[in-house]
């Protein structure tokens, strides 16, 4: 069994008074790949908002074994008005461990050099942010949160509103970082082809329900009704799950 | 040249003292137009305005208090304190609220904006009905500071007001960059988004209501967001946009003394059509430019 990293006793989350998920017990243990689905406004933000610190569980506690953060945000979130470079962008992930007074230096330098290779972006050093595509924007967003060298890599819809080769490329340097570099990542995603094929555990995320799981155990036809209010098939080929709506025809 | 020597002669403060109050607002700007809470500049004019208006109700004599400290008050800015500090305690409470709304998904930041707006005029016209000092008009004039009156004390309080903001902003560039650039993000890893966006909107209070005390809100609102636009249209690089907004927010406003002073016009609105005509030109040429 992994190390234990983060855990979450009997957690109720919510916002002011009003609770979204009650009685919230799982854990995240390192080299974990877990992936986080529910529909629209189902809690998953809340949920890492509350993981990452940002917003007080309304109940409950939550136990955290010092993990380092890195975090990517729904692209849209951030749109700057100034003309930031990739390298900019990018070297914020560096800030929080220079120390309050700290400058960039060459180990700084190097490190965000790197995270922009790791993620195929390092021609696009100098560009503007704001003048990248989607697919390209999200890269730097990653890049940024690699550069923190984080213990647990914490992706919010990172696929929201790409086409489909950048899509599908940016699920594969997910996987990757997972499988090569043995990073714990939590994928938030409300597309549960997304997570399906490529996280070891599930959580399944509703007003009324909470699930969560290794995903042979979670990923049911059942589970997702309730998830979804609706009927799905979940059928393994060749490894693979396909889940298909049975109002489809 | 006869108007220049004149200028030089008769308000060599005011000229300078513009000149630092534009740099402070082309910097102060670019933080704010770029975090997009154009209406914050606005609403924080009105508010010190309002915390102006309220040092004329004398509810507390603070000239009286500071005499007991220090034994006199005859340096003139002892006489203006009151009103100093009442704006930036108004700006200072208006700030810390703000501060802390940018979570809540209740409201919009411009409507909670909006709201304080209009408490801070009505708010204003009611102290100043209450003020046993002048009439109406009267005190509405002196509400609002005007450059020409710039004299050595508002000069130096303006000076210790760049010093302070440029020092800051250089100071704990990394944490200010992020927390305005993406808060969430900043505070996920590792950097305390609550405690820095506080200091920067204490800063950015700070100094929108000194300059509006001394230059007048048409002034501190238009050079918060023309100087920082013109920035924006002509740079590539964020260091350039604040270069230039400093850059435009201080040499205008001496320019637009001059121009007032020959055609006879206020020297504030004058600082503020010449801003704007100034933009205008860079914003024609970008189209052309494509």
């Amino acid at each position: 069994m992994e190390k234990e990293i983060i855990k979450f006793n009997d957690v109720t989350i919510g916002y002011g008074k009003k609770k979204i998920i009650e009685n919230i017990t799982v854990s995240i243990y390192e080299n974990d790949f877990v992936g986080i689905v529910g529909p629209n406004g189902a809690g998953k933000t809340t949920f890492l908002r509350t993981l990452l610190g940002n917003l007080k569980p309304l109940s409950g506690s939550i136990v955290k074994n010092s993990p380092r953060f890195g975090y990517v945000p729904q692209r849209d979130t951030v749109q700057p008005l100034l003309p930031y470079t990739v390298e900019d962008v990018v070297m914020m992930g560096r800030y929080s461990l220079m120390g309050v007074f700290g400058k960039p230096t060459k180990k700084d330098r190097d490190a965000v050099d790197a995270s922009l290779s790791h993620v195929g972006i390092h021609h696009l050093k100098s560009y503007n942010y704001n003048s990248l595509s989607g697919g390209q924007r999200q890269r730097t967003l990653i890049a940024r949160a690699l550069a923190v060298e984080p213990s647990i890599l914490i992706l919010d819809e990172p696929t929201n509103g790409m086409d489909t080769p950048s899509h599908y490329s940016l699920l594969d340097l997910i996987s990757g970082l997972h499988d090569k570099n043995k990073l714990t990542i939590l994928l938030v995603s409300h597309l549960l082809s997304d997570v399906a094929n490529g996280v070891k555990r599930l959580i399944l995320m509703e007003k009324a329900f909470f699930q969560a799981g290794p995903i042979e155990e979670v990923l049911s036809a059942e589970n997702l009704q309730k998830t979804y209010s609706s009927d799905f098939h979940v059928n393994k080929i060749d490894g693979e799950y396909i889940i298909t709506s049975k109002h489809r025809n | 040249m006869d108007i220049v020597n004149q200028l030089l002669q008769l308000f060599p403060y005011a000229i300078l003292g513009s000149i630092l109050a534009g740099m402070i607002c082309g910097f102060l700007g670019t933080f704010v137009v770029s975090q997009r809470v154009v209406f914050l500049g606005a609403t924080l004019t009105q508010v010190a305005v309002a915390g102006v208006a309220f040092s004329f109700l004398h509810f507390i004599n603070l000239e009286k208090f500071i005499s007991g400290i220090f034994g006199s008050t005859e340096h003139s800015f002892f006489h203006n304190f009151e009103p100093i500090f009442y704006s930036l305690v108004f700006a200072v409470i208006v700030v810390l609220i703000f501060s802390q709304t940018y979570r809540q998904k209740v409201l919009t930041q411009d409507g909670i904006l909006g709201i304080i707006f209009v408490v801070a005029v009505a708010l204003r016209i009611m102290f100043i009905q209450k003020s046993p000092i002048a009439e109406v008009s009267e005190v509405e004039s002196i509400l609002k500071g005007d450059i020409l009156f710039i004299g050595q004390s508002q000069f130096y309080t303006l000076l210790g007001i760049f010093i302070f903001t440029f020092g800051i902003f250089t100071v704990f560039q990394k944490q200010l960059k992020f927390v305005t650039f993406d808060a969430d993000s900043a505070s996920a890893h590792g950097i305390n988004s609550r405690l820095w966006l506080l200091i920067f909107y204490i800063v950015v209070g700070m100094g929108i209501s000194l300059t509006t005390r001394f230059v007048g809100d048409v002034f501190t609102f238009a050079y918060l967001i023309i100087p920082s636009s013109i920035g924006i249209l002509l740079s590539k690089k964020v260091w350039q946009v604040f270069l230039i907004a400093v850059i435009v927010g201080g040499i205008i406003p001496p320019i637009s003394i001059f121009l007032a002073f020959k055609y006879d016009f206020s020297s504030g609105p004058t600082a503020v059509v010449t801003a704007f005509v100034l933009f205008l030109i860079v914003y024609l040429y970008k189209k052309i430019k494509g």
